[in-house]
């Protein structure tokens, strides 16, 4: 009896330690402060997302939010879940996003329910950019209902929410050195509780 | 507890340390791959005489792959090199922006040809896995590092060109199984 009580108490040290390593997998990927290794402003983006020289954690994570990415110097993808001032994004919210036509053959904002899929939207408004948008200088709102003037994605619901920012073909020099890069800046566009 | 059980359940734990460190790596190592296995095996059959698959325009009805861009049209094709090299065409001749990417079964994007790359030259790929017999062929043969393969067409839609157009220039893609 005693035997099989160790027995059982070893199985049980055994299970959990698997049981904490798969679990240590989930939180890696479902907070993966250790990936973002370029930061420009409220943006950020993996040096080796999609890559072959990507290590298995990145591999991981791009399986997450990013499958079927295109490597660095193909397209840069820069994602925001949080505003200029590090507060997170809500879609219940509305933002102003402002800057300078990214130096790209083509690039474009796109907004994302939290669980990296589009907001339901019959008029298929779900991204603007180098197509819609003035250049040089552009600014996009973001909400559930329109700021009234200017380009708008439409946010629904009340959820978090996700920006990503895609770039076609971006210029050597950024795709060089991405942190150097003056990105588009996300500010609360009034008060939302 | 004595000296001799001490030395036992340290070895347990150790043991157990060691189990909890494997099942964390394993976990990372095969999430990419199984996400690729899945999209692998639901990609559905290609149109009748069409050797590729052409989803619908992207909107938000599109939950099968994180972060679907709704700026492009997409045409794919499941590649297994199992039986032996596979050949692509496609000759979308447009103006603006279209690309063609590889990905291994383990995520990775291994190769990726764009139109300024192909400058208006029609697109001939061969694909085969390193050590296999390949055939002559007068194209850019590419060695996948796995048998199984996803290739991924990538078509903007930004306006400037009628969506037929755009349409038609993805329905050039071919994905065969090379002539032996």
């Amino acid at each position: 009896m005693a035997g099989m009580s160790r027995g059982w108490r070893l199985a049980g040290l055994y299970a959990m330690a698997i049981g904490l390593g798969l679990a240590s997998a989930v939180v890696a990927l479902r907070w993966p402060w250790w990936a973002d290794d370029i930061r420009v402003g409220p943006w950020r983006a993996s040096a080796e997302g999609g890559s072959a020289q990507a290590g298995p954690y990145i591999r991981a994570l791009v399986a997450r939010i990013g499958l079927l990415a295109l490597s660095r110097r193909e397209t840069l993808y820069f994602v925001a879940d949080r505003d200029s001032d590090g507060r997170s994004l809500r879609s219940r919210c509305r933002y102003r996003i402002e800057g300078t036509a990214p130096p790209a053959r083509w690039w474009s904002i796109t907004a994302y329910a939290d669980d990296y899929f589009l907001f339901p939207d019959e008029q298929r408004r779900y991204s603007a950019g180098g197509h819609s948008l003035p250049a040089p200088r552009f600014v996009l709102h973001t909400g559930p209902a329109p700021a009234g003037h200017g380009a708008w994605l439409p946010t629904p619901g009340d959820r978090g929410l996700v920006l990503t920012l895609r770039l076609y073909q971006p210029e050597a020099a950024l795709a060089a050195d991405p942190a150097r890069w003056a990105a588009p800046a996300i500010r609360p566009d009034g008060v939302c509780t | 507890m004595t000296a001799h059980q001490k030395i036992r359940w340290g070895r347990h734990l150790l043991i157990a340390a060691l189990l909890g460190l494997a099942s964390h790596a394993m976990a990372i190592w095969a999430f990419p791959r199984l996400a690729m296995r899945a999209v692998l095996a639901g990609a559905p059959a290609p149109e009748p005489g069409a050797a590729a698959y052409f989803p619908p325009p992207t909107d938000h009805h599109a939950r099968r792959i994180v972060m679907p861009s709704p700026d492009l049209l997409y045409a794919l094709c499941a590649i297994d090199l199992g039986a032996g090299p596979a050949t692509v065409s496609a000759d979308a001749k447009l103006g603006s922006y279209w690309s063609i990417a590889l990905y291994a079964d383990n995520t990775d994007n291994v190769f990726v040809l764009n139109d300024a790359q192909a400058a208006g030259r029609p697109v001939r790929l061969l694909l085969h896995r390193p050590g296999t017999a390949v055939p002559a062929y007068d194209g850019t043969v590419v060695a996948m590092p796995s048998s199984k393969a996803l290739l991924l067409m990538r078509v903007l839609v930004d306006g400037s060109q009628p969506i037929e157009r755009l349409d038609a220039a993805r329905r050039t893609l071919r994905c065969d199984q090379a002539a032996r």
